[in-house]
């Protein structure tokens, strides 16, 4: 089934799924908006976002506004190119199966 | 992964890239208030100017400006003040309410430039206008650059704003043709379209977060 190819395991997951689409609608986007939109905990978010950091999809960009520490995550390249890869891929199946 | 699922998951994608493009704290008894604003200040201007304004009978002549019409600039420019702040505050307090990101939030400014920038070409064009002795088109071209300033912004909130940008914009063209009663279509545009509006508003998404 060659067609399940292409399917990124990095978002067989709704939060992943939802920073990317975040990131990808709306450019860099900080920490406290993201959990916002998600609605998911501090700890949740940050070990999400941390598994798609390592993959390196996106970036993080941690100061201080203030002394409040803030966070803002933005898309890389390499993040964009498999999001779109991923999108196809569903879109593919839904294609295949109609 | 089967048909339902990746359509599932598409619906997800594209659903979260619409709602985090907009900013969602804007208050629906905020449009409520700032109407009951206009509305007053309408009546207060007419009881200024007069309700017939004679000067608009003939959009020709051109009127030196006089101390009533510094009032009724004074007025809408107060109005345009207190109706923005109004909006800001209680808007920061729903933003706090719901745990909404407000200050931080980068849609609100992207919302903010692309409401203002209408908005104060609008208000530069209708006062040049006015010290030039041009009355008529005043409350039209209000009406239709606010109108332009909702339906410009819509991308950044709840999608339905550009209606009431569309209602506002009728009006004020339906205003430029019968020009004497402007007042009046500014009651209507300013004030009643507002406190409906506001209304609807608050049924269709803030019902539930109550």
């Amino acid at each position: 089934m060659a067609y399940i190819d292409g399917l990124n395991k990095a978002f067989d997951n709704k939060v992943r799924l939802g920073i990317m689409s975040i990131l990808m609608a709306n450019g860099a986007t900080d920490f406290t908006t993201m959990k916002s939109l998600l609605e998911v905990t501090d700890g949740n978010l940050a070990s999400h976002t941390r598994h798609l950091e390592e993959a390196g999809y996106i970036l993080c960009e941690k100061k201080f506004i203030g002394r409040k520490p803030n966070t803002l995550f933005s898309v890389t390249e390499a993040g964009r190119a498999a999001f779109s890869q991923h999108i196809q891929a569903l879109e593919n199946i839904v294609k295949l199966h109609s | 992964m089967n048909k339902e699922k990746a359509i599932k998951t598409l619906d997800e994608i594209k659903d979260m890239m619409s709602r985090s493009s907009q900013f969602q704290a804007l208050s629906g008894w905020s449009i409520v208030i700032i109407g009951i604003f206009a509305s007053v200040a309408t009546v207060v201007a007419a009881a200024i100017i007069g309700l017939d304004m004679p000067f608009l009978h003939e959009s020709h002549a051109l009127v030196p400006v006089n101390v009533r019409i510094w009032t009724a600039i004074l007025l809408a420019l107060a109005l345009f003040i207190v109706c923005a702040a109004t909006v800001t505050i209680m808007s920061y307090y729903k933003a706090k309410r719901h745990n909404l990101p407000f200050i931080a939030d980068r849609r609100m400014f992207k919302m903010a430039t692309n409401f203002m920038i209408p908005l104060v070409t609008g208000g530069i064009l209708s006062l040049a206008m006015i010290l030039q002795g041009h009355y008529g088109l005043t409350s039209s071209i209000m009406l239709i650059f606010y109108g332009l300033a909702l339906v410009g912004c819509q991308h950044y909130t709840y999608p339905s704003l550009r209606f009431l940008g569309y209602g506002e914009i009728v009006l004020g063209l339906i205003n430029c043709f019968i020009i004497h009663y402007a007042l009046l279509f500014w009651f209507i545009g300013f004030g009643v379209l507002h406190i409906v509006f506001g209304f609807i508003y608050m049924i269709l998404y803030e019902k539930k977060t109550r």
